[in-house]
């Protein structure tokens, strides 16, 4: 494995999508304490909207930040005209309405962007010639593709941290996610909050969504399942209630995965390693953290004294 | 002395399970407000109809205004900060940034700064501690800090519910202590729910005593220290 720092590079870009969909789920966790289902198909249907935009004669960068835009109204939509009249109901119909919403946005994505069942070219937001690359090192050459989206999410992740410690909204989020009544009682509208909160996600997921698009070179209605599964697993890994455990968790998943796909042909098993052997071993070791610490990596284990 | 907060018939409970069953008082302003209750009488449920935490019918008016329908993160922007029972403090945020959130209502900036460190110097235990996590501290600083807290707001009115409850006796003296100061010096309106009757009542002005929903008996402080019947119920001698 005299390849490994080039193993690592390779996994860093599909581990920083891991970490933007997980930051999303992570933004809607704290809020509601709920895993939102359909945050992938929620991503691949603004995936879609920027093609769309694309398609018809704009810039990709416009593209994908109306269609950021467009998630985040259709995210506060979301809660507002689903989650919250379920959430009175019980918090499994929660449940169940995000995981109809994961049927139902992919439905609807087919049903509004026809080809998308045959999958559709989508442009990248960085060069991704051939020869787009820089040497680091002795032969390690890093993608100014997977530099690009490396840096798309650095930023992003740091924006959000900045958001929750800095601002008055942020301390309003994290009030709502620490004790809704007494949040209430300070005088925050939780239930903006929580919009604002699914807004957040849901444009979150539209850039990552672009993220994989440009990486692939092509978005399908299924392009989004095998993603959201390892980003849920990375946020579950990082902590489900820590924005930097959904980052550490997304790019460890990354490299895990690239490690693993590089797997030398010479050496012992290696018959019966491959690409969705990557995606076991990632979920075993997520097995073996959360044995020992329930509440993944980062995420608080509530210090509480009564 | 005006009447600041009012309530009239209060109706209010959980689901089919009705509570309060048309229950009186008021505070005036610039007093201590006690009232007296056994474990289920209503005391709980009455602060979180009064803060609007839950469904309510009758009518509620703080300073002149009808509150009925209006909703807590609103009520507190026009005066009312309440305690809830069990503390209420946001545990995984540091004390500092308790008290931050108590005065999210405000515009921020320098008064709310200062303000800090006048209930810094006022609960001297939260400035050592201000930038540890809340839920690590112990039951009697986080009481303080769900006071420091609620006080952030600058409220009129402030509303205690059972600050007693889970802390040892000393403790609760120097909490009421300092529930009585925060009267005296500063003119603040308090209105207290508790079970610990004799501390309340020492700082209190006017007392009511509430059972299974109602108010059974009210008054000034020395009245209902007077009155036989409540005296053996509440203060025990």
């Amino acid at each position: 494995m005299g390849d490994l720092p080039q193993y690592i590079i390779n996994g860093l870009a599909i581990g920083a999508v891991y970490s933007l969909v997980a930051l999303g789920l992570v933004v809607i966790y704290r809020g509601t304490g709920h895993l939102n289902f359909a945050q992938g198909e929620m991503a691949l249907f603004a995936t879609f909207i920027a093609w769309w935009i694309y398609d018809h004669g704009s810039t990709m960068w416009f593209a994908v930040i109306v269609a950021a835009i467009a998630a985040f109204a259709g995210g506060a939509i979301i809660e507002f005209g689903l989650m919250r009249p379920a959430g009175k109901k019980s918090p499994l119909a929660v449940v169940v309405v995000s995981i109809a919403l994961f049927q139902g946005v992919n439905s609807l994505t087919t049903l509004v962007f026809k080809r998308s069942t045959d999958g559709v070219p989508f442009q990248s937001l960085f060069p991704n010639g051939a020869d787009d690359f820089v040497e680091i090192g002795d032969g390690t050459i890093w993608y100014y593709q997977d530099i690009g989206v490396f840096l798309t999410v650095l930023v992003l992740t740091g924006l959000l941290f900045l958001l929750f410690q800095k601002t008055k909204i942020g301390l309003a989020m994290r009030m709502v996610a620490n004790n809704p009544d007494s949040a209430k009682l300070s005088g925050v509208s939780t239930n903006k909050t929580l919009m604002l909160s699914w807004g957040i996600s849901a444009s979150l997921g539209a850039v990552a969504g672009a993220m994989i698009g440009g990486i692939n070179v092509n978005i399908t209605n299924f392009t989004m399942f095998e993603i959201f599964l390892l980003s849920s697993a990375a946020a579950t890994l990082g902590g489900l209630d820590s924005p930097l455990g959904a980052l550490v968790g997304g790019l460890s998943l990354g490299i895990i995965r690239s490690l693993v796909s590089s797997y030398p042909e010479d050496w012992p098993i290696s018959e019966y390693i491959n690409r969705s052997t990557a995606v076991a071993v990632a979920f075993v070791i997520i097995l073996i953290v959360l044995v020992v610490r329930p509440s993944g990596l980062f995420g608080s284990s509530r210090v509480e004294r009564v | 002395m005006s009447v600041l907060l009012d309530v009239k018939g209060l109706v209010a409970g959980y689901g089919a399970v009705q509570v309060l069953e048309g229950l009186d008082l008021h505070v005036e302003e610039g007093e201590v407000a006690v009232i007296l209750g056994a474990n289920g009488a209503g005391k709980t449920t009455t602060m979180r109809a009064i803060s609007g935490m839950i469904a309510r019918k009758g009518s509620v008016t703080f300073a002149g205004t009808d509150i009925t329908a209006t909703a807590p993160n609103d009520i507190v922007k026009l005066g009312i900060a309440q305690v809830p029972q069990g503390r209420g403090t946001f545990t995984d945020l540091s004390v500092e940034d308790n008290l931050r959130a108590g005065a999210y209502i405000r515009k921020g900036g320098d008064s709310v700064d200062a303000d800090m460190r006048e209930w810094y110097d006022v609960f001297p235990r939260l400035r050592e501690r201000r930038s540890q996590k809340a839920g690590s501290l112990s039951g009697g600083e986080q009481q303080m800090l769900a006071i420091a807290r609620a006080l952030m707001s600058k409220p009129k009115l402030l509303l205690c519910d059972e600050p007693s409850l889970g802390l040892a006796p000393i403790i609760t003296q120097e909490l009421f202590a300092i529930l009585g100061r925060l009267n005296t010096e500063r003119g603040l309106s308090i209105m207290v729910v508790e079970q610990n009757a004799n501390l309340a009542v020492k700082i209190a002005h006017s007392v009511f005593v509430l059972e299974t929903g109602t108010i059974v008996a009210s008054g000034t402080a020395e009245e209902i220290a007077n009155d036989d019947i409540v005296r053996k119920a509440y203060l025990g001698y």
